[in-house]
């Protein structure tokens, strides 16, 4: 068929009144947020928990009317890699026209994804992505609710100093600690931050580094035994955490204290090490919802909306602090009246909520790059087999309190 | 000197790790002529294999074995006369294709336990045995032990046995060993059934050692391949040696150096022995007879 000029002006028009009408009917339609995370490969387990907690929050808060009037839709966008997270942001945005982009349990993917989606003049919303450089680089379009790394690093540093050398009596200046971590960009940036507040704080200390794909670390185990230190604090993935704390056990490294920094926190090193030797172990993580309702007010009805939707426990910390963040994107949506980045980030840094306001503790307060600084990881403990928050004091479930220390 | 000690264990011990990962890796490499990349990916589904045996029917993973490695077995032997067969005569292809094969075995497990890791235990693992101030891990040391009796069985089934005998034939010349009335397609498929059996077998009994993942093969893959080398390509001895060779290194530079390094000392011994000693320590020079020569 052949078409003529005024047959191909016709069309063009149609075509333009028919976008014009879809745009008007999607601003009564839902809100639809981008969740791009790793649904599939060794990290869907994780990205998987954190967009389940988005979809909570999102029938949360569906249920109290939605956003601006208009419910909130989770659109999920799998993403295992840097480039797949580009990929992920294109199909969100140019198919199912998303309005606001989150994400992300890998900083790798939230580093391309926030940018691309900048591209598209999205807001990205992160939660839980943990690289300080995320936030160090001031795009305009990205906020983060969640804690970065350096909150993590300080957190064990304060446990270090409040927990383990209050309870072993000891000044900063007598403690000894050794920083053990992982060497990829992971491991080491917090690692570098603790090393700096360490040196602070006036805390001697030795450093050792080690390949997450190590087979072997006890020559790191051995290192740091021979170092004596009073607590050990570690920084790696699952698998070479697991690894670490069995070389331990076998040559009977037994610090007075051990940390682990961001893992070592569910059932794999459970599964892997047994309730008895972990016993005491300290895990700087996300608050869970075991923490005292005084600290994360709500933490107890997240787990009942959590029990009552999936019917069984959550299965890592990474979800409330997820939920939350997702909360804090609905009310900056809410305050500036709509999906706009410019707006939306305007009103983020606007918000100025104390401490101890949602489940997880966290306030609201962002710096000027857009990190919320009132978001802050909590120390816990292996306690019976189960994790349980321990400081700060006040986070701390009734009657729960440090075990174990020095471990025997 | 008490703590040189103790180093000088952890390495022996490591090295047994390495050995017991590499003698397969070598077999099929000297007889067939194909790097195998997915052997990693046979130690992990040796692991899955004693995880799946230990929460289907209680078993312990160092009884594992006496169903994984018959099914390995099969395994390889499917592998080699669907995948490797076809493409006789293609070496390099061969290889892309076990590098493909590495591909499907790693994201299919990683499809069915979604990235999350497993353990097993055994009533064997947590414990350590001391003499003086060396720690040796029960665990290490029965690894240590098995790496030992198969470098030691294989060489004598290789050397002593009739089916051992033919695939020496096999990986001297196939031509010759053809016209000798050897059926050498199937010396070939018994041999890669072998080096995954093998495999199966290492991936049982490292499973109360790690953490299993998915990608956990190919932690093992790389020094295994650096070990081969060392030892000599197609050396059952080499492969064993090389393995104490890996694994010393690796311990005593990672605790006199940096752990940061180990990697970097032991690939610097490696090169340091292929410009002293291009065969590797036990590989015949030139390679012909342990079956690098070019044959139709």
């Amino acid at each position: 068929m052949k078409l003529t000029r005024r047959q191909f002006g016709g069309v063009v028009a149609g075509a333009a009144m028919m976008a014009g009408t879809r745009g008007s009917f999607a601003q009564g339609g839902p809100i639809k947020i981008g969740a791009i995370n790793p649904y599939s490969g060794a990290m869907a387990q994780y990205g998987d928990e954190v967009t389940r907690c988005y979809e909570l929050a999102a029938d949360w808060v569906n249920g109290q009317g939605g956003v601006l009037g208009r419910q909130i839709q989770i659109v999920r966008g799998n993403a295992t890699s840097a480039q797949e997270g580009i990929a992920a942001i294109e199909q969100l945005v140019g198919r199912d026209k998303v309005d606001i982009l989150a994400g992300t349990y890998v900083t790798a993917i939230s580093n391309a994804a926030s940018e691309s989606a900048l591209n598209y003049g999205k807001l990205y919303w992160e939660t839980n992505a943990l690289a300080r450089d995320l936030t160090d680089r001031g795009l305009p379009n990205f906020v983060r609710s969640g804690p970065s790394s350096n909150e993590f690093a300080s957190r064990a540093v304060e446990g270090a100093l409040k927990i383990v050398a209050a309870k072993l009596g000891k000044q900063p200046k007598d403690l000894k600690a050794w920083v053990e971590h992982e060497d990829s960009a992971y491991g080491t940036s917090i690692a570098t931050e603790q090393q700096r507040l360490l040196k602070e704080a006036g805390v001697g200390f030795g450093v050792g580094s080690h390949s997450a794909r190590a087979i072997d670390v006890t020559d790191s185990i051995l290192r740091a035994k021979n170092a004596a230190p009073d607590i050990w604090i570690s920084t790696a993935y699952v698998v070479d955490t697991n690894l670490l704390l069995r070389a331990a056990r076998d040559q009977g490294f037994k610090p007075a204290a051990m940390m682990l920094c961001g893992v070592g926190d569910t059932k794999e090193t459970l599964e892997a090490l047994g309730k008895e030797y972990l016993e005491g172990i300290f895990v700087v993580s996300y608050p869970r919802p075991d923490v005292s309702e005084k600290y994360g007010p709500g933490a107890g009805a997240f787990l009942k909306l959590y029990r009552d939707k999936l019917g069984r426990d959550p299965i890592a910390p990474q979800g409330m602090n997820a939920f939350v963040g997702m909360k804090m994107l609905f009310e900056a949506v809410k305050a500036a009246g709509g999906v706009d980045y410019e707006k939306v980030v305007k009103a983020a840094a606007a918000m100025d909520k104390p401490l101890g306001t949602y489940e997880t503790g966290y306030g609201a307060k962002f710096d000027a790059k857009m990190q919320n600084t009132r978001a802050l990881p909590v120390v816990a403990q292996w306690q019976g087999g189960l994790v349980k928050a321990v400081f700060p004091t006040e986070a701390a479930a009734e009657g729960v309190a440090v075990v174990n220390l020095p471990r025997a | 000197m008490a703590e040189f000690l103790n180093i000088l264990a952890i390495g022996l011990l490591l090295g047994g790790i390495y050995a017991l990962v590499s003698v397969g890796l070598n077999l099929i490499f000297g007889v067939i002529r194909v790097v195998n990349f997915a052997q990693g990916e046979f130690v992990m589904l040796g692991m899955y294999g004693a995880f799946a045996a230990q929460t289907a029917l209680r078993l312990d993973p160092y009884l594992a074995p006496v169903l994984v490695v018959p099914a390995l077995f099969l395994l390889g032997c499917a592998v080699y006369w669907v995948l490797l067969r076809p493409l006789q005569g293609e070496p390099m292809m061969q290889v892309f294709a076990t590098f493909g094969l590495l591909m499907v075995l790693e994201n299919s497990v990683l499809a069915v336990t979604r990235g999350v890791s497993f353990s097993v235990g055994s009533v064997l693992s947590d414990t350590t045995i001391a003499i003086g101030p060396v720690q040796m891990p029960l665990a290490r040391i029965i690894v240590l032990a098995a790496a030992t009796v198969v470098a030691a069985g294989l060489g004598w089934w290789l050397r002593a046995t009739m089916p051992g005998k033919a695939i020496r034939a096999v990986a001297q010349d196939r031509k010759a060993a053809r016209l000798m009335g050897i059926p050498v397609e199937r010396m070939y498929m018994v041999t890669f059934g072998v080096g995954a059996a093998l495999a199966g077998l290492a991936g049982c009994l490292l499973s109360p050692l790690y953490s299993m993942s998915p990608q956990i093969g190919m932690n093992f893959i790389m020094p295994a391949f650096a070990v081969v080398v060392l030892g000599g390509l197609g050396s059952v001895r080499g492969a064993y040696v090389g393995g104490f060779i890996v694994g010393l290194t690796e311990a005593l530079a990672g605790f006199y150096l940096d752990p940061a390094l180990k990697h970097a000392v032991l690939f610097m011994v490696f090169i340091a022995v292929l410009i002293i000693r291009p065969s590797g320590l036990f590989g015949v020079a030139g390679a012909e007879e342990v079956g690098l020569r070019e044959q139709s």
